[in-house]
Parts: structure tokens; sequence; C-alpha cells
């Protein structure tokens, strides 16, 4: 990166079903919340990007009536798109116009409200989330089928079973809980996880991350301005890796890993100079538990095939070797799509500070990683932040 | 309040595409060659975007496979709420093309899989006993 960026405030909605709010008094909320952290004001402001996936809205052109309503008109004229990683897209996008030198401080906003349509219809449209022609048209894909390709390769070729992928949501849930930001509070058993709905086999519900409402928000900035404002804790962006695949499942050529995700973390690793031992919490995309899973392998956190040992030997706990969603993730936490990569960026900016409460992970040398995936595996970006 | 609902109707273009769409009907599958690289195509393309040619011949895929993996759809999307619980699978076929398909008998990873069609789609027919 030609400019060194760094992030200098963070804001993020409740998640959950959100019927209280439309989108653009729950974008506020994040916003709001980043301004309040950062010390600014929108006169800081140089630009907006809006990251919002949009199709379950009614609201399908959400960023202008978000920037209206958060008096951001003018600043903002861009939204971008990436599936369930739109959120680390927009951040990409800020990033990058910082470290071109474009501009010194960039406001980076994710929405989704994805529960004003009923769930069928939201199956149909995650459905569409591969190819429309050579797959959902004619063999009725859903999004969890699409992981459940994925979840039934790896427990054939590796010996991964529903046990531990349910080990994955007990985890999540038990950290939600307390999140008091999180969509699913409750706690859960493996013997819950078993026992709940068949959605797409192997994955039940209780493998499946909810449909959410939320907004995130992170505010980046350049190094000089981070100095003009005198910002003390400022988290730095050391690397940001991207990779993408095939639309068709079909032609990736291999069902228990994701090509996108390992090519941004290499990318990521090498920007840095670290490795994933250096990693001391992480926040991975764990839309199903199968990927989490994969997510360890991807990242380098385990070998291919083992990554269920991290979470039989509870090695992604607090406390373990690389603390991993310690929000809840997006299985408990909730996974309103726009929001999803700017909230990951919320919880390390969060625990590198130190400021998580009862989640807080100690740090020896204050490393942290966000892996967020859009689509099966279609897009992926990971990115590295130190303190 | 209740939001004014949104109907969108799609016109999706075939052009092109005929041979593949007809050998549905036919326990046929077709993919695409490149003339010029040899590059096959499933799904098919009319153009070669690695040499940069449209001069692709349609070339008929084996019937046998190999079932790659595979999921049991429950929850099923809007369109296919009728349909009774179906299961998707990926199956390479002998020659190596991984095609999704529907899958017919108790599927396991790693069994043989004879490709049929039923006029929409491919279905691949477990064979192991």
């Amino acid at each position: 990166m030609r400019r060194r960026v760094g992030v200098i405030g963070v804001g993020m909605s409740k998640f959950g079903k959100r019927d209280d709010v439309s989108v653009r008094e729950l974008s506020w909320e994040a916003i709001r919340e980043a301004f309040q952290d950062a010390g600014i004001t929108q006169r800081d402001v140089d630009l907006v990007v809006a990251g919002s996936t949009a199709y379950r809205g009614v609201e399908l052109y959400p960023a202008p009536p978000v920037s209206e309503y958060s008096s951001l008109t003018g600043k903002s004229p861009i939204r971008v798109e990436a599936a369930c990683a739109t959120g680390s897209a927009a951040a990409f996008t800020a990033i990058n116009s910082i470290a071109s030198g474009m501009v010194d401080l960039v406001l980076a906003v994710g929405f989704d409200k994805m529960t004003e349509v009923d769930t069928q219809t939201s199956l149909a449209i995650g459905g569409r989330g591969g190819n429309y022609e050579w797959e959902f048209h004619m063999y009725g894909t859903t999004f969890p089928a699409y992981y459940a390709l994925y979840a039934t390769r790896h427990m054939a070729v590796y010996g991964t079973t529903e046990e531990d992928m349910a080990l994955a949501s007990v985890k999540a849930h038990k950290y939600a809980s307390m999140n008091e930001k999180a969509h699913l509070r409750n706690r859960v058993t493996v013997e819950d996880v078993l026992k709940s709905r068949v959605i797409s086999w192997p994955i039940k519900l209780l493998d499946s991350s909810p449909i959410s409402d939320g907004a995130a928000a992170v505010v980046f900035a350049s190094e000089e301005k981070i100095r003009e404002l005198k910002i003390d804790t400022p988290v730095w962006i050391e690397g940001m890796g991207y990779g993408s695949d095939t639309s068709s499942i079909a032609r990736r050529g291999e069902w228990t890993s994701l090509r996108a995700a390992r090519d941004a973390a290499n990318m990521a690793y090498a920007q840095s100079r670290r490795s994933p031992r250096d990693v001391e919490y992480a926040t991975v995309h764990d839309c199903f538990t199968i990927a989490e899973i994969m997510a360890y392998e991807d990242l380098g956190f385990a070998e291919r095939g083992r990554g269920a040992i991290l979470l039989r030997e509870g090695q992604t706990e607090r406390g373990g070797k690389v603390a991993v969603n310690l929000f809840g993730g997006l299985k408990a936490k909730g996974h309103p799509l726009g929001a999803t990569g700017l909230s990951m960026i919320y919880e390390v900016t969060k625990q590198l500070r130190e400021e998580a409460g009862p989640v807080q992970q100690q740090f020896k040398n204050y490393v942290a990683l966000t892996h967020n995936v859009g689509g099966t595996g279609h897009y992926a970006y990971v990115s590295i932040l130190s303190r | 309040m209740e939001g004014i609902p949104l109907h969108l109707r799609y016109a999706v273009p075939e052009k092109g595409y005929e041979k593949f769409w007809e050998g549905l009907t036919r326990n046929e599958i077709w993919g695409t060659r490149c003339s010029k690289c040899g590059t096959l195509y499933y799904p098919p393309q009319r153009d070669c975007s690695l040499c940069n040619t449209s001069d692709l011949e349609w070339v008929k895929l084996s019937n046998r496979g190999k079932l790659m993996t595979y999921t049991l759809v429950k929850a099923k999307p809007q369109g296919y709420e009728n349909q009774e619980d179906y299961v998707i699978g990926i199956v390479r076929t002998d020659e190596g093309v991984d095609l999704m398909c529907w899958i017919r008998g108790n599927p396991r990873v790693n069994s043989t899989v004879k490709l049929v069609t039923d006029g929409k789609r491919v279905v691949g027919e477990i064979l192991d006993v």
C-alpha cells in the first residue's frame, strides 16, 4: 500500500429482526457510534463508501436514502456489492481510496435489511448466488445447499462429523450470549444442533446463520490525518488480500476448501509479512458451521482436513491459541450481508484496543485478522490489523 | 405497513444453446469445445474467452461418472416449493467434467453414477447396490 491507513472509529447497530427501524435509522445507529468513537462529524468526511446487497429490502437503491438521513449527501457516490463479503468490499474501496492519496478520511458503512421479505423468497434470492441458468433454474439450489455440498465432501474426505460442526454452533451461541448486539443470544448444546430441523443435509437449522437486519460503520484515515486529529488508539491495516472463484460451484474442482479464501489469506500474509502463527485473534466467516472449519484450514490455523481438531480442543476459544469470533460469529451475532465485513473490523478493533469486556482476548503482539467470504466462495477478503 | 410487491418477470435468451436444452429431452449432455485451443466448456459457452474465438463445436459428454458430493434439500426456494425433497449432486464424468445434477437412489460420495435427463435437467442414477 502506498500510504498507511488506520481505523479511527467503529460503530455497529444491534443485529436481529429490526422491524422497529427502516434501513435509514438502522444505518445511522452504526454511523453515529462510529463518528462518536472517532470524535469526528460529517464535515471531516471526504468520501462515503456504502455496502449493501439490498436484494431483500424494500429499498433497492438504499445508499442515497441512508446518506440523506445521515446528512452525508454530496459525499456518497458509490455503493459496492460482493454478496456476503459486501462489507469488506466497502472497506477495500475505502482503504484504497486513502492509500492511493486521493482522500484522507473515509466512512465505510454496510447495511442490509434482510427480513423485509419472507424466508422462501430469501432462499430463492440466495439460491441465485451461484449461476442462475446452469444451477438455480435447473436444480433449485439454495444457499444452505451450496455449503452442504462442501460439508458432505469434507466429511467424506477428512472424517469431519456433524458433531464437529455442531461445536462451532455451540461456541458461537455461547459468545453471542455475552454480546448485547447479537441476534441470537440463547445458548445451545451439541444435541440441540443435531436435533434441529434439517435444512439441506447435513446442514441443519442450528448450523446456519440467521437472516438478520443490521448495519456497521468504520472510519478510516491516512496516517497524516490520524496525527492531525491526535488519535491515540489507531488500529492499522497491515494488509488486505482478495480472491475470487467460479460462479458455478461444479467448476471449482474441489469441495473441501475455498480457493478464494486461500488466495486472499496468502496475499494478506505477504503484504503484512505475517504468518498464521502471528494471529492472536480472528473473525472468520461462519455463515454455516462447516465454513468455520474450512476457514481454519484456509487461513493456515490448521492443516487441510484438520480444522475440526481446533474446535474439539478448544483452541479457538477465549485464551486459546487463536481466539475466533468471540462476539458470536455470523452464526449467532447475525449476518446482515452488507454489514458483516465491517462488523468484523468493529470486533477486531474493539479487541485490539482492549475494549471487549467479558470476551477480551489477551494479546502479546496485538495482531488480528478478518476473513470474509462472499457467495459460496465467489469472493473473499482477508485483512490483517494491528495496534 | 405493507410495501408494494415487486413482481419481476424475466425473458432469458437461449440462442446458441438450443442443442443443450434439446439434449435434456434425449438423455444427452452437451458441452462445447474450442476448435483452436481444445478447452472443453461445461456449462457450454458460445465463445472461448481464452483464445478469443467463437469457433466452438458441440461435444456430447459421457453418461457415466462418479459422485463427488451431494445434499438433500429440505428447505426449498420459491419456484421449487411444490417439489418433493430432492438431492443435488456434483458428478465427475469419465472425461473429467464436473457437473451438477439431481441424484436418484441412495447417494454416497464416490458412488458410480449413470447420467440421464428428465427433460429439464441432468439426473444421476446411483448404480452401486
